[in-house]
């Protein structure tokens, strides 16, 4: 454990001498830093902007996530459906979703339903193309004996094809949680009235180093937590299936 | 006929598009009509201060990327190959991996200038994960049997990764290059509608906040075709330099 961290720990001992020989205002030591970072978690407001940024984040990622596995396992398993929404999806696919987040604001408004709906629209691409490329790549042999042994098209989806699909909607899924920060930072770096993004923001115009610091940290400790978790479930889920590469 | 089946989606898209717009319900600052689209989209084209701002965006996302490349396939072939480097640095990168670099560009701003090259360092530190990790399991993965029979043969250690180790690990690295390559246009086209006073990002939110949302949604068009073009590129460059393996995509 202590040996794998030792890169990041000569970086932080580094840093910190560093500072001892002088670093310009707007690098703070790590000691200054989690001393800033822990008197934040004393105050109220650090608690109101994580639970806006979360409240956005978090409904975003699910509506996504959510729909990107039905409509990926659904275009992974229909022809029909393949020949018409696939094409279309990876066509956008490269096209940077963030773009959207003006005209959400037009549509839906500049509160919170145009930044979770652009969440959304983020995290379902990742997670429909894995959900898609992991139902296509049910093994053959596995469909032919579930059918052969009298299952039906319901059972076999269910029992066959979504299990088989699992280890790629995992994969799928971890992309677009990350994704659900970044989008969620840059919305609230544009336009909001609260959450971490725009405590960076405020932060920065003001010139207080010590905020922009620990909205780093938490969107840091954030983004590594939700990731950890997810890992977690995965290792829980996929159990039968070992450790990913 | 199989190849116009997604036009059952595309079509009446647009025709319920066109249809909002000529409705009257809404304004037409909300559902501008798409002629009205298409004639921005043409001015975008015959003006210079446009194509230059879309020349800016460009250049940020591509000098990024193309620094993040270099330095993310040498990182990641060195954290493949050698064991002390793959575990000095492995832990570094996992870890860090989940967390939005994005939230670094203010204190960015601070070091680099409000001007490219803060938005060039945010974009090569995003794009030089994804490059970095696929490209070390490629490195990391290059099946032993080759590189004994190379040995075997007499191959010195600079011929061995040049013939064996970068071709096995092409495929991973270009991989790397196909996930960073769309990252890298996001961050640009972030970081100028945060802050900037150029490039397509900026002109975006300037398109709106001066309510021309006609223009602003043919900008949206730019950058989408954009971001298309670019990833077709580089799957025809992979192609062509991969090509005893094909690429297994859709719309290739």
């Amino acid at each position: 454990m202590i040996s794998r961290a030792s890169a990041v720990v000569a970086l932080l001992v580094l840093w910190q001498l560093a500072s001892l020989w002088g670093l310009p205002d707007y690098i703070l030591s790590p000691v200054e830093i989690l001393k800033h970072f822990v008197a934040a978690l004393g105050t109220r407001e650090l608690y109101t902007d994580i639970g806006a940024s979360l409240g956005r984040a978090l409904p975003g990622f699910a509506i996504g996530a959510a729909l990107g596995i039905a409509l990926g396992l659904a275009a992974g398993v229909s022809r029909a459906l393949d020949g018409a929404l696939s094409p279309v999806i990876f066509l956008t696919y490269p096209v940077p979703k963030i773009v959207m987040l003006p005209i959400f604001m037009l549509w839906f408004g500049i509160g919170d339903l145009s930044k979770v709906l652009i969440i959304a629209l983020a995290c379902f691409y990742p997670v429909f193309i894995n959900a898609y490329y992991g139902a296509r790549s049910t093994q053959k042999i596995l469909v032919w004996s579930a059918l052969n042994m009298g299952a039906g098209q319901g059972e076999i989806f269910r029992r066959v094809v979504v299990p088989s699909a699992a280890p790629q909607i995992f994969a799928g899924l971890r992309v677009s949680l990350a994704l659900s920060f970044i989008v969620m930072f840059a919305a609230e770096m544009i336009n909001a009235r609260s959450g971490l993004g725009q405590l960076i923001r405020v932060a920065e115009n003001s010139l207080r180093f010590d905020l922009m610091y620990v909205s780093l940290v938490t969107i840091a400790i954030l983004g590594y937590a939700g990731d950890s978790l997810l890992r977690y479930a995965r290792h829980r889920a996929l159990a039968w299936q070992g450790e990913p590469a | 006929m199989s190849r116009l089946l997604p036009l059952a989606i595309v079509l009446p898209a647009l025709i319920a598009w066109e249809l909002a717009a000529r409705s009257g319900l809404w304004s037409p600052l909300i559902f501008p009509s798409l002629v009205k689209i298409f004639n921005e989209l043409v001015s975008f084209f015959s003006k210079s201060e446009y194509l230059m701002e879309a020349w800016v965006s460009l250049y940020r996302a591509l000098g990024g990327f193309g620094l993040a490349a270099a330095a993310g396939v040498t990182l990641g072939m060195v954290m493949g190959r050698s064991r002390w480097a793959g575990a000095l640095l492995d832990p570094l990168f996992s870890g860090t991996y989940a967390v939005p670099k994005l939230a670094l560009f203010p204190i960015f701003i601070f070091v680099f200038g409000i001007g490219s090259l803060s938005k060039v360092a945010l974009v090569f530190l995003e794009c030089l994960y994804p490059i970095v990790i696929v490209t070390s399991q490629g490195a990391r993965g290059v099946n032993r049997v080759l590189l004994w029979s190379a040995q075997n043969m007499g191959a010195s250690a600079a011929a061995t990764l040049r013939r064996v180790v970068v071709p096995a690990a092409a495929p991973f690295i270009f991989a790397g290059l196909r996930v960073a390559l769309p990252i890298a246009l996001i961050v640009v086209i972030i970081t100028e509608m945060v802050s900037s006073a150029d490039g397509l990002g900026y002109l975006v939110i300037y398109s709106l906040s001066s309510l021309k949302t006609d223009r602003m949604l043919a900008v949206v068009v730019v950058i989408a075709a954009m971001g298309w073009a670019l990833d077709k590129g580089l799957v025809m460059l992979r192609n062509r330099l991969v090509y005893w393996e094909k690429l297994e995509t859709y719309y290739v």
